[in-house]
């Protein structure tokens, strides 16, 4: 046997599985074909929130007047996608090489190459058969191509979006994952007429009916037009069909929901209806010793899933039992201002049969948000009535995506309101809205 | 600025409480100490005083409803306070919140704290009895599953915590074998006619819930005497006029008091505890007996406190003090506090022996028969006597048949013996 574990594909669930394997001592090897990282490192996660963030500052720059700088022309303020490009590469480059660094400390080998599943515990990489104890599928997913009427439009995927030269005045941003309003939003931060078409009833789905509300509200007042329940049909003569409805535009990009890469295998691999990796809850596919964790297995599509399923497998091969958690996972949204969820929804608590109760705070009321100038916003407490349990909260500020994790950490905890309101919370900082959402649920918030 | 009152925890492990009768309406003005609302809780009947002075801005809750303990009562507007300031003091503790029972009946619980600010997570909350903070390692959990355990009257400490480093969890209390579903509904659906339902009251759930503590947790033992106390009632009747002139009524029940007290003196292992998790005994170095009253609202037990201090005519006051009080259901959590020894007199209702329960977590009870007229023999005649049915109830963990019977024999020579009681031999 060659190796304890193997794992492929390098991905925010591989990379990180073969870390703690190697960490706790598993003679371990990650095949990967291209990318180190993964979608998140390369074209997923941290290359969009570059656009986002560049996007952003471009945007927040035009109201500096306003905060007694002198001298900055917003006419003159202009675009630079070279410049933004050549920064996300950089910063690429760091985490990849980071990544790499981590990987060969804790002795992880890689192996360059395009997996193929054998019998009896093994894996072709070209001509060499590699056996290991355990396999552990990270492949990750694409985005489901657009169909065969759009072979000849203008669509780019996010894995190809870097390689734009510019960007044409009339895109559409296609697909219901939250990327889509990110998207979205980043062309319309810089100047471009968007529309964003969902393609299935699910807009944003998993969120909040509140936030959804919200998101809705902020693209109109962005003046991103929205249609939802909309199915692309084909594109012609400049114009992308929805219906009755034919919209302008010369790119089209695909944000559309999640494909399984499934790898080639000799052994039959069960799939799910959907054409994901079925597997049980640990992890487990139908195949003795072989086992699949992040996007492939369609369970979640959010890298940091990914990556506790990639330390929770890992955990589970070394023995320790555990059931693996998903109820108090973070949902961001890195518009401007960010939007972020964790725990349970309204609906699903109603859902649940808890008497319930909802505690907000707006942003307008925070001294560190008037000062930022960022007080469009709030705090969603929901809590449970008879022991004031904390089942969800739910954030639109400009640092939401960050601030979520206190609430992480209540929910793991299992704590009640009263933890909220009664952890002293530094003044200025917006972070000041959880104690007073907190006050709130218990009887009523101090500064409202 | 508007102050939300919430109801306080009065010490006991008070879960809720009923409202009797509000003393303010809305609009009224009222000062720090002023009787608020009267409500009914688990043991008494207590009139809950406001902490503020201020107008009254909203009642919560009207007569009959239940009001939980951390929930609102009032709403006080306060003139010239501001915002902060008052919260702040709120938050330092100002609510008047008696301090807690050291020897609470449900005691050995880890509970909860009900302050008014913070209700459900007892992290960092002082003024616990200092018996239970050393008797206590503190049991890791998550805030809910000890509001959870609170709630359902589980002892956290029984509960196997599965979380990390056997912090317990919400769902290692759904697990535990005490969990009960409060919604339960009987296992037997009866027809509507043929019994009718009728919601607990507080003092009876208490009742409830601390007598399968005492039979849960003390190995009970009882043992039956009588005493001949015919020189006792010639004494008595020679004195109750005197004490009636000075507004007394002297009983029985005031000599055996001091009986017990003068035994307990004798034999420290009845006015004790036991503490198994530290492997130690708990002597108390006071003697506060409690009396066992009946009231049409339940059994309620009103203390005698350092009876060794107080002669009979102080002990017979002081139990024509608390019958009037429990009569008219005006006892306070401070006449039923701190209890190191029970007595049950249930010969006043005609009783002769019982096997009483013990009042957990204390050693013994007495239960105290009817007097009857009875042939006894002296010398070698049988005469007419008195006797009085004397019923011990012990937990053997603490004391042995052998030690129950000297007291007992103690008891008997000082009841027998009047002059004895007052010699304290």
């Amino acid at each position: 046997m060659d190796y304890d574990v193997l794992i492929i594909g390098a991905g925010p669930a591989g990379y990180v599985a073969a870390i703690r394997a190697g960490q706790v001592g598993l003679k371990v090897a990650v095949v990967e074909r291209r990318y180190i990282g993964g979608m998140c490192l390369n074209w997923g996660c941290i290359p969009t929130k570059v656009l986002l963030e560049s996007a952003r500052r471009f945007h927040k720059l035009k109201e500096i007047a306003e905060f007694g700088i002198d001298g900055v022309v917003v006419d003159k303020l202009a675009f630079n996608w070279e410049k933004v490009k050549g920064r996300s590469k950089r910063i690429t480059r760091k985490l990849t090489a980071g990544v790499n660094f981590l990987l060969k400390k804790n002795g992880v080998e890689l192996i360059d190459g395009v997996a193929r599943i054998g019998t009896d515990r093994s894996v072709w990489v070209g001509d060499r058969r590699i056996t290991a104890g355990q396999i552990i599928i990270a492949t990750g997913s694409r985005p489901k191509p657009m169909g065969d009427a759009f072979l000849d439009a203008p669509v780019v995927e996010m894995e190809r979006l870097f390689e734009q030269e510019s960007f044409p005045e009339n895109i559409v941003v296609t697909g219901n994952h939250v990327s889509t309003v990110e998207m979205a939003q980043f062309f319309r931060l810089i100047g471009r007429r968007v529309t964003l078409v969902t393609n299935s009833n699910y807009f944003l789905d998993g969120l909040d009916a509140y936030l959804v509300e919200e998101v809705t509200r902020r693209l109109a007042s962005d003046k991103i037009e929205l249609i939802k329940e909309g199915y692309p049909e084909k594109y012609a003569e400049g114009h992308l069909v929805v219906g009755d409805k034919k919209i302008k535009c010369e790119l089209i990009v695909n944000c559309n929901s999640r494909k399984a890469v499934i790898p080639e295998s000799e052994a039959p691999l069960q799939l799910t209806d959907r054409g994901f990796i079925k597997t049980d809850d640990r992890f487990r596919t139908n195949i003795d010793g072989l086992y699949a964790i992040g996007d492939v297995t369609g369970k979640s599509f959010l890298a940091h899933m990914a990556s506790a399923q990639g330390i929770h497998v890992i955990n589970t091969i070394k023995g320790i039992d555990a059931h693996f958690d998903y109820s108090t996972y973070p949902i961001n949204i890195y518009t401007t201002p960010e939007v972020a969820q964790i725990g349970m929804t309204e609906e699903r608590i109603r859902e649940e049969g808890y008497e319930y109760k909802i505690s907000e705070f707006p942003l307008s009321a925070n001294g560190k948000a008037l000062i930022e100038n960022n007080t469009e916003g709030f705090i969603r407490l929901l809590s449970e009535k008879r022991y004031g349990e904390v089942l969800g909260v739910q954030i639109v500020a400009e640092n939401a995506t960050d601030m979520i994790a206190e609430a992480g950490a209540y929910l793991k905890g299992e704590a009640t309101v009263y933890d909220v309101a009664n952890t002293i919370h530094a003044h200025p900082t917006v972070s000041e809205i959880f104690f007073e959402a907190g006050f709130d649920a218990m009887d009523r918030a101090i500064h409202k | 600025m508007r102050y939300i009152f919430n109801f306080p925890d009065i010490g006991e492990g008070l879960e809720e409480g009923t409202i009797l009768e509000w003393y303010v309406t809305k609009g009224q003005t009222v000062s720090t100490g002023d009787p608020l609302v009267k409500m009914e809780t688990d043991k008494v009947v207590a009139d809950i005083p406001s902490p503020k002075t201020g107008t009254i801005a909203a009642r919560f809750g009207e007569v009959g409803d239940v009001v939980r303990v951390g929930s609102p009562l009032v709403e006080i507007e306060i003139e010239g306070v501001f915002a902060e300031a008052a919260q702040a003091e709120a938050k330092s503790g100002s609510v008047p919140e008696p301090e807690e029972k050291a020897e609470t009946v449900v005691g050995t619980m880890e509970v909860a704290s009900h302050s008014a600010i913070l209700p459900a997570s007892s992290e960092g909350v002082t003024g616990r009895p200092v018996v239970k903070q050393q008797s206590r390692h503190k049991v890791l959990s998550t805030p809910v599953a000890r509001a959870m355990a609170k709630e359902l009257g589980i002892d956290i400490s029984e509960v196997h915590g599965t979380g990390p480093s056997g912090r317990v969890t919400k769902a290692d209390i759904v697990n535990h074998k005490a969990f009960r579903k409060p919604e339960s509904k009987p296992s037997l659906p009866l027809e509507a006619d043929e019994v009718t339902y009728e919601p607990l009251s507080q003092i009876r759930k208490t009742i409830a819930r601390n007598m399968i503590l005492s039979k849960h947790n003390a190995a009970h033992m009882s043992l039956f005497e009588e005493v001949e106390i015919s020189d006792l009632i010639r004494v008595r009747e020679r004195y109750k006029d005197k004490y009636a002139a000075k507004g007394v009524k002297l009983t029985y029940l005031a000599f055996v008091v001091k009986a017990v007290v003068n035994a307990l003196k004798q034999h420290r292992q009845l006015n004790s505890q036991i503490d198994m998790e530290n492997d130690r005994m708990i002597f108390n170095n006071r003697y506060n007996i409690g009396l066992a009253v009946d009231t049409p609202a339940g059994l309620v037990v009103p203390v005698v406190r350092d009876a060794d201090r107080l002669s009979i005519f102080e002990i017979a006051r002081r139990i024509g003090e608390i019958s009037e009080k429990a009569r008219n259901r005006e006892l306070t959590l401070e006449d039923m506090k701190g209890g190191t020894f029970t007595i049950t007199n249930f010969g006043s209702i005609g009783g002769i022996f019982g096997t009483p329960v013990i009042n957990y977590p204390q050693a013994a009870i007495l239960g105290v028969g009817r007097i009857r007229k009875s042939p006894v023999v002296k010398g070698d005649d049988v005469v007419a006597g008195h006797l009085m049915a004397l019923s011990v109830s012990v937990d053997h963990r603490i004391v042995d048949g052998g030690e129950v019977t000297r007291f007992v024999n103690k008891v008997i020579s000082y009841l027998a013996d009047p002059m004895e009681l007052l010699m304290e031999v």
